[in-house]
């Protein structure tokens, strides 16, 4: 039984990429002294550790070839008050969501919290969820590993 | 999912209803609520959803906790050949 659409793909690359990815990011935060400084409350490196991971996984998976990881990269240089400019897409589909039309309440809840979620069509959500959670279990095994590592005496 | 109205109205491009299928599919692999039922249970859209929004949710907790507890450690690790070791045990 052919079917002549291929399975979409949401691969997602290996392990040490991410991996790569964040460790560059935390090398980073060291170099630029975001952890040194008297001002900085824990907080604050909190915030910064997690913001790397964001960026890293968005950069190590998506980078702009996901909705996701765009909207996220636009996200945080927004809150570096920096403008990011992605090359136009050559498709002519766009997954813009028509806004006639309403998901049930379960859709709009995770409309709310895949990055740039909310401007999606829904069959492009379903896409972008796969690749996004795939993503962040990954981006999640590399940072246990590294508490793991860093905490063995 | 209504797929139905989008595809009037555009190219043929657009994610078909088996694409749609094997998508949800690939969903209810990644969730591990969902996976571990028998495949005999059906499982409704709604529940897919519900399951990826906690599923989602948990995860970015996981980052939250991981990012406090890298805080932490990041803090007293200063020794070159500890966190060579680290990085390399990250790559293997």
């Amino acid at each position: 039984m052919a079917s002549a659409d291929k399975p979409i793909n949401t691969d997602v690359p290996e392990k040490d990429v991410f991996a790569l990815h964040f460790l560059q990011s935390l090398s980073n935060l060291r170099r630029q002294n975001a952890f040194n400084s008297p001002d900085d409350t824990t907080n604050n490196r909190v915030k910064k550790i997690k913001k790397a991971a964001y960026v890293s996984m968005a950069r190590a998976a998506g980078g702009t070839n996901r909705l996701w990881s765009r909207a996220l990269l636009r996200r945080a240089a927004k809150e570096n008050n920096k403008v990011v400019i992605f090359s136009r897409r050559k498709k002519r589909v766009t997954w813009l969501r028509r806004s006639n039309r309403r998901d049930p309440v379960d859709a709009e809840r995770l409309r709310n919290l895949l990055p740039g979620g909310g401007a999606m069509e829904t069959s492009k959500l379903m896409e972008e969820t796969a690749h996004y959670i795939k993503c962040l279990s990954m981006q999640v095994k590399v940072m246990q590993c590294l508490v793991d590592g860093l905490s063995a005496k | 999912m209504s797929n139905r109205r989008s595809r009037q109205s555009s190219s043929a491009l657009r994610i078909s209803d088996d694409q749609m299928i094997d998508l949800v599919s690939q969903l209810c692999q990644l969730l591990p609520e969902i996976r571990e039922r028998r495949r005999s249970d059906k499982v409704s859209a709604s529940k897919v959803l519900q399951e990826t929004c906690n599923y989602i949710r948990k995860l970015h907790r996981e980052v939250d906790n991981l990012s406090e507890r890298l805080s932490q450690l990041l803090d007293s690790v200063d020794e070159d050949s500890h966190e060579a070791s680290v990085i390399r045990s990250l790559l293997m």
